[in-house]
């Protein structure tokens, strides 16, 4: 298994540890780095002081040699690390002394040139024996006036033996340090990542018949809190649309049963009767009617489940609101008249909105069919046309028995009937006020009942006002 | 061309009634085949069909140039599924379930496209109708109608001795395409007032009710 393909802990941990060890190593870099300057600053100090002494030391003994009244501090034979080692040459490149225990090894080139171009500051010279020295190179006036070229070592194998030393501490400290942190770093992850697995489980329990199950939430504050939270509510309204599928279904197949009994009882009562030609025509047409009854149902469904799944393309235009409302109307008030029912019309002429024609007046049909339907004998239907500033307002008001407050904000769900018994002949499939509703949010806008038992009621579309384009007068 | 059985018997049979000739083809090739090998004055074809859906045959007729008005039959009635359809290349286009009456009112439209309808006076009995100056009478008595009225009695009278179903009158008259708009009351109404001023003086009836179908303007009373 690839790191990718590891589960998140592990990746957090590797991940983790890999930054902590990569910041380690930068910083045990950094400060042996540091530590070794520090060594060599001292050690080049304490060279400089010990020139100064050795300086002191010498004198010219005569006939050219060269005379040290002090050997206090040089290195001898069996320490090489302590003590100094010293290499001393006249100006003209002549070694002058040279001590013993560097058994012949030079400490540099032989010096050429001028004098002061042999001076050096302290640095690091390797002996061809293999040892290592801090080295520095002074050029010294003797008394007499004569120029030496001191050349002073010391061994830097105690320095160096200093910093390996430290070195190990670090290198044993460090990988010790990353593999603790990381293996804490994995057991914190498992208790922070706890929820994430129990979720999943819990989740992964959750099917289509257990939608009211939600996931426990420890934190809802915290990254997987929010998560877990997300999910319940999708939760929430998936359950919602289940329910409602769930019950629509059931609502249409009851629907779409009854007329089908019809027909088939018809059907079979018939075929067992002995009757005559009209009987037969008679039977025949009232399966007829039981049909056209289905095809009605089945065009309306088609309809709403066009709508739900968004697939009506509305055409828009400007439309007179007036001009609509009279249209729909015109189309119905026969039926009105049959109850002498009288329909009025009133409000602003010039109310523009943007809207499908055919939609808009769908449901306008539908409210002022229900208003026609449920209002009295010689009872009075109003629509009213309104404007606001940001919509435009059309109610039907009609005189009927109103909606009592229970059924009133259902009456907008699919197949849902104020009065069960209520005949599908005169009842339709409670499919009307659905579609209203749908037509009208189709464009952006609402529709509201207000209603009181006995005082008939008032649906009302609100839909948002035509926008004149800018700029066109 | 239509392959389920039950329809296809009865829309070759009522047709056979009408007094067409039919050819049925249950499949699209069989289709295919008759309508590329005889002469055909008009083609029904459903879109749902096994192997070549309706949509291709018609396709491949037209673009062999074969010019037969083709009616399609369809369980699809969304706007998008139309327009296919015309664009195909079908002359019209009618959608399951559709009352028979209403089809053979388009195959009728189909064969006398392109002929003017006739101008003149409409006689059924001893009614009357003159469809330009919008005048009807009975018996020599003027019958003042609405509007709507007139075109609902002109419509039914183009039609005599047919049912016309209330989809047929919905669309043609009312110009409601939508078939889930509640017009049967509507038109019911309208039905019930024509009636009541052509026919209630009168002793003949002419204007029938076929329960579970339509209406009828016909001088024979069956």
């Amino acid at each position: 298994m690839s790191l990718l393909q590891a589960n998140l802990r592990t990746r957090l941990t590797v991940l983790y540890a890999s930054l902590l060890g990569a910041a380690l190593l930068l910083y045990a870099g950094g400060v042996s780095i540091f530590f070794l300057r520090n060594l060599r600053e001292q050690l080049d100090l304490s060279l400089h002081r010990d020139v100064e002494t050795v300086e002191g030391a010498l004198s010219e003994d005569g006939d050219g040699g060269l005379q040290i009244s002090s050997r206090e501090g040089e290195a001898d034979e069996d320490d090489l690390d302590r003590g100094y080692l010293l290499e001393v040459w006249s100006a003209n490149g002549r070694l002058l002394y040279r001590s013993e225990q560097l058994r012949g090894q030079p400490l540099g080139p032989v010096p050429t040139g001028s004098a002061e171009s042999n001076r050096q500051h302290a640095h690091s010279v390797l002996l061809a024996s293999g040892m290592r020295l801090r080295s520095i190179s002074h050029v010294h006036h003797l008394a007499d006036g004569n120029t030496v070229i001191v050349r002073l070592a010391v061994s830097e194998e105690h320095l160096w033996h200093e910093f390996w030393e430290m070195v190990t501490v670090l290198g044993v400290g460090l990988p010790v340090i990353v593999i603790l942190v990381a293996f804490t770093g994995y057991l914190v992850a498992a208790r922070a990542l706890k929820p994430v697995d129990s979720m999943a489980q819990r989740a992964a329990q959750i099917t289509a018949e257990q939608l009211s199950e939600r996931l426990h939430i420890e934190n809802p504050n915290d990254e997987l809190g929010k998560l877990g939270v997300a999910f319940n509510t999708t939760l929430a309204r998936l359950e919602r649309s289940f329910d409602q599928l769930r019950r629509f279904t059931a609502d249409a197949s009851h629907e779409l049963r009854t007329p089908l009994t019809a027909i088939q009882s018809v059907g079979e009562v018939s075929l067992k009767m002995p009757g005559d030609v009209s009987y037969y025509r008679d039977k025949i047409g009232s399966m007829l009617e039981e049909t056209s009854r289905l095809t009605q149902l089945v065009d309306s469904l088609l309809t709403m489940a066009r709508a739900d799944s968004g697939h009506v393309q509305l055409h828009k235009a400007e439309i007179n609101l007036f001009d609509l409302v009279e249209e729909t109307v015109g189309l119905l008030e026969v039926l009105a008249e049959e109850k002498h029912q009288s329909i009025l019309i009133d409000g602003d002429r010039s109310t523009l909105v943007t809207a499908d024609r055919t939609i808009l007046r769908q449901a306008l049909v539908n409210l002022l069919h229900n208003a026609v339907k449920y209002s009295p004998e010689h009872g009075d239907i109003r629509l009213r046309i309104r404007e606001r500033e940001h919509d435009a307002i059309v109610a039907v008001e009609d005189s009927g028995p109103g909606i009592a407050p229970e059924h009133r904000t259902r009456i907008f769900e699919r197949f849902y009937r104020v009065d069960r018994s209520r005949t599908r002949a005169a009842g339709g499939a409670g499919l009307g006020l659905s579609i209203a509703q749908w037509a009208v949010s189709a464009h952006g806008g609402t529709i509201e009942v207000q209603s009181e038992s006995g005082c008939g009621s008032i649906f009302r579309i609100c839909l948002p006002k035509h926008v004149s384009p800018v700029g066109v007068r | 061309v239509e392959d389920e059985i039950k329809i296809g018997n009865a829309v070759s049979e009522g047709l056979r009634a009408e007094g067409y000739e039919i050819t049925w083809a249950q499949t699209g090739e069989e289709g295919f085949f008759h309508a590329s090998s005889q002469g055909f004055d008009l083609i029904v074809l459903d879109v749902m069909l096994p192997g070549r859906d309706g949509i291709e045959v018609l396709q491949t007729l037209r673009k062999q140039g074969s010019k037969t008005p083709v009616l399609l039959l369809t369980a699809k009635d969304a706007i998008e599924d139309r327009v296919l359809g015309l664009d195909a290349g079908a002359d019209d286009y009618l959608v399951k379930p559709f009352a028979f009456a209403e089809l053979t009112a388009r195959l009728r439209a189909l064969l006398r496209r392109n002929k003017p309808e006739p101008g003149g006076v409409l006689s059924i009995a001893t009614l009357e109708i003159d469809p330009i100056k919008r005048i009807v009478n009975r018996k020599g008595h003027r019958i003042d109608l609405t509007a709507r009225e007139f075109e609902l009695l002109e419509y039914l009278a183009r039609n005599h001795g047919r049912v016309v179903s209330r989809q047929m009158l919905a669309r043609d008259v009312w110009q409601e395409t939508d078939r889930a708009t509640p017009l049967d009351n509507v038109i019911d109404v309208h039905i019930a007032r024509l009636r009541r001023k052509m026919d209630d003086p009168f002793e003949t009836k002419l204007l029938h009710t076929v329960r579970g179908v339509g209406f009828t303007l016909s001088e024979d009373n069956s």
